[in-house]
């Protein structure tokens, strides 16, 4: 298993909810020649992080957000469980990430050493489309750049382990 | 007069707050809940295969995808007039059991449990399945992982995906079982009824040895004497994939049982300016306003209303904890005397969750199930078609209507929570009722037994709108009402 993952959470049929399995799209072809990283698309939250995380050094999850302070299309980089979590880490019937985390390891999974999250302000989280927003579509390169330069930074981090 | 607004997704702009309006004498004048819904479900099924619509609508919730998978493929079943044979049916019977049992699994252990496990007065950053674990040890926390894990095993043989099926397909199904599946099924389902005795040993242990706990849940602050709603079988026992709509009284006598083409007999839905979200009721009874009682046409469909809608389960275990349940609640183990107390609704999840068990072990022993006769190709089109299943927060409904070639020219949905708009408004208004005085702060243990008081019906926004956060954030502002001044304000997760 390849010690980096990018995990890309939404839903292609929600308007800008489409962002994260965009990413995914747009990562897969490059990242399958990666020694290092990972790009995984999942609609799901909650406990089914556990399996998806498990086994991993770090990861990095692409979703939306609402903050309400900033413009669509916005790109929010912070480490998880320490600002607002993002759309797909908060859910109505499941457990947050943070609790997701904490389980893991009570139960003796092998959960990552440091999560990120790179979240996009999303305007329409509501109408079914298939088509993102205009302002949430041009952050797809900005976001795309993230990704890559997360991956950068990580795997020179890698370096050392693999001596 | 004052206006409380208590904003639980302060975060997500647009989503559900919780209004109430109190009098100038610190009395409660009324309660609204408002959640705007998903949008445009009609115009995105317009123009697409009804075939299509199984596998689309479980990307619409991350929370109940085999419900829609389901209700969607029974409507196109309608759609083209199929026959299922008999093996597809108890296959899809068996997956449907599967997922309901996870989905009960995770709402008891990580949601509506921990407000009794834990204590409805436990910091919010304890209410939560760390809570469940630090009470119960470690072990029930693996207990729930296998069962999620079971079931979602039962649901990739059958379902062909782990979380999003993708078989059941007009006439029957796509993906057959073989013999060495289904040994590993009656393993998982067996595994499956033990984790069941397990959750109702806490209930015991933990939530009816407790006589604060009994007595909040038979509290008038959390009771409502509505009608009730419900699938049941041709016994009238509980069903959670199909059969009839049997609709009771706050009497427990029946008011109508339908079949799931004539909803629209039965159902209507009413349209508050406030709101986004529709509140249906019983078209014979009427729209009366958020009142119970048996002249308002309000009704539940959650696991309670499915086990008052009902003459009792299917499966033997099921069974003797219902009579049990009754036996507690109302000193009659028929069933025939209606338990009202919303918070009584996390035991009737865990009695829904044996017979969920006990149903995926029946069927899974089935020898039918590994038959090669698993569809039969649909020879017609009917050109409408309505399927029902019972997701674990509510009844589902889907319809459809469709041109000659099958392509979708209409469609409705009623979701699980939608069901419940009506119901859940009346008792965050009672909860608060009994907790909002004047001059009385607003602290994190009235914030949570509010919540409890919705919490309990396992509402999912995911398809009535979308999400809530799971450790919900909870804003209650205080306006004058007159001045629209901000006068109190108290949050929390925020």
């Amino acid at each position: 298993m390849k010690p980096l993952l990018i995990l890309c959470l939404g839903n292609e049929i929600i308007s800008d909810d489409g962002f994260g399995p965009e990413i995914a799209r747009r990562l897969k072809k490059e990242l399958e020649s990666s020694r290092c990283a990972d790009v995984v698309f999942a609609p799901v939250a909650g406990f089914f992080l556990l399996d998806l995380l498990s086994g991993r050094r770090s990861v990095l999850i692409v979703d939306t957000i609402r903050t309400g302070k900033t413009e669509p299309g916005t790109l929010h980089s912070f480490p998880a469980g320490i600002l607002t979590p993002s759309y797909h880490l908060t859910t109505s019937h499941q457990i947050n990430l943070p609790t997701a985390l904490e389980l893991g390891r009570r139960l003796g999974y092998d959960m990552p050493n440091d999560i990120d999250i790179v979240a996009v302000e999303a305007l329409d989280l509501e109408t079914l489309a298939e088509a993102l927003t205009p302002p949430v579509q041009a952050a797809l390169p900005g976001a795309l750049q993230a990704v890559r330069g997360w991956i950068a930074k990580h795997s020179e981090e890698e370096k050392p382990h693999e001596d | 007069m004052k206006s409380i607004v208590i904003d639980p997704i302060t975060r997500l702009e647009g989503h559900g707050k919780i209004h109430l309006f109190v009098n100038d004498d610190g009395s409660l004048a009324n309660c609204y809940f408002q959640v705007p819904e998903l949008r445009g479900f009609e115009m995105f099924a317009k123009g697409r295969p009804v075939e299509e619509m199984a596998r689309i609508t479980t990307r619409i919730c991350g929370v109940c995808p085999d419900a829609h998978h389901m209700a969607a493929a029974k409507a196109a079943d309608a759609v083209y007039g199929a026959q299922l044979p008999s093996a597809a049916v108890k296959l899809r019977n068996l997956v449907y059991n599967a997922f309901f049992a996870g989905d009960h699994t995770t709402h008891f252990f990580a949601l509506g449990g921990p407000d009794f496990v834990c204590g409805p007065d436990a910091p919010p950053a304890e209410r939560n399945i760390l809570g469940v674990i630090a009470k119960v040890g470690l072990d029930a926390g693996k207990k729930v992982i296998a069962q999620r894990a079971a079931g979602q095993r039962i649901i990739e043989i059958i379902g062909g995906k782990k979380v999003h099926p993708v078989t059941a397909i007009p006439g029957g199904m796509s993906k057959r079982v073989t013999k060495e599946e289904q040994a590993e099924m009656i393993k998982l389902g067996e595994q499956m009824v033990e984790f069941a005795k397990f959750s109702l040993k806490i209930v015991d242990d933990i939530v009816l040895a407790n006589k604060v706990y009994v007595d909040l849940i038979v509290s008038d602050m959390f009771t409502h004497k509505t009608y009730n709603m419900g699938l049941v079988d041709a016994n009238n026992k509980v069903n959670f994939y199909d059969g009839k709509v049997r609709v009771v009284g706050p009497d427990g006598k029946e008011h109508c049982k339908y079949e799931p083409k004539d909803y629209l007999q039965y159902v209507a839905e009413h349209v508050e300016s406030y709101s986004y979200l529709k509140y249906p009721f019983l078209k014979k009874v009427g729209w009366k306003g958020f009142v119970d009682g048996p002249d308002s046409g309000i009704y539940k469909a959650s696991p309670l209303s499915r086990l008052n809608a009902s003459d009792g389960m299917a499966t033997p275990l099921a069974q003797a904890e219902y009579e049990r349940f009754y036996e507690t609640l109302t000193k009659d183990k028929s069933g025939k005397t209606m338990v009202h107390h919303t918070l009584a609704t996390h035991w009737a999840r865990i009695v829904e969750l044996m017979q969920a068990c006990e149903t995926t072990l029946m069927l899974a022993k089935d020898p039918e199930i590994i038959s090669d006769k698993i569809h039969n190709p649909p020879q017609g089109i009917v050109g409408e078609g309505v399927g029902i299943v019972e997701a674990p927060r509510g009844t589902l409904t889907h319809h459809y209507k469709t041109d000659q070639n099958g392509i979708v020219t209409e469609a409705n949905l009623i979701v699980g929570t939608t069901n419940n708009n009506a119901p859940i408004t009346m008792s965050i208004k009672r909860a608060a009722e009994g907790l909002i005085k004047k001059g009385t702060p607003i602290t994190n243990g009235i914030l949570n037994r509010i919540e409890m008081a919705f919490r309990a019906y396992d509402p999912c926004f995911g398809c009535a709108t979308h999400s809530l956060p799971g450790e919900m954030p909870l804003e209650v502002v205080v306006h004058d009402a007159q001045t629209g001044e901000v006068t109190d304000i108290a949050q929390r997760n925020c």
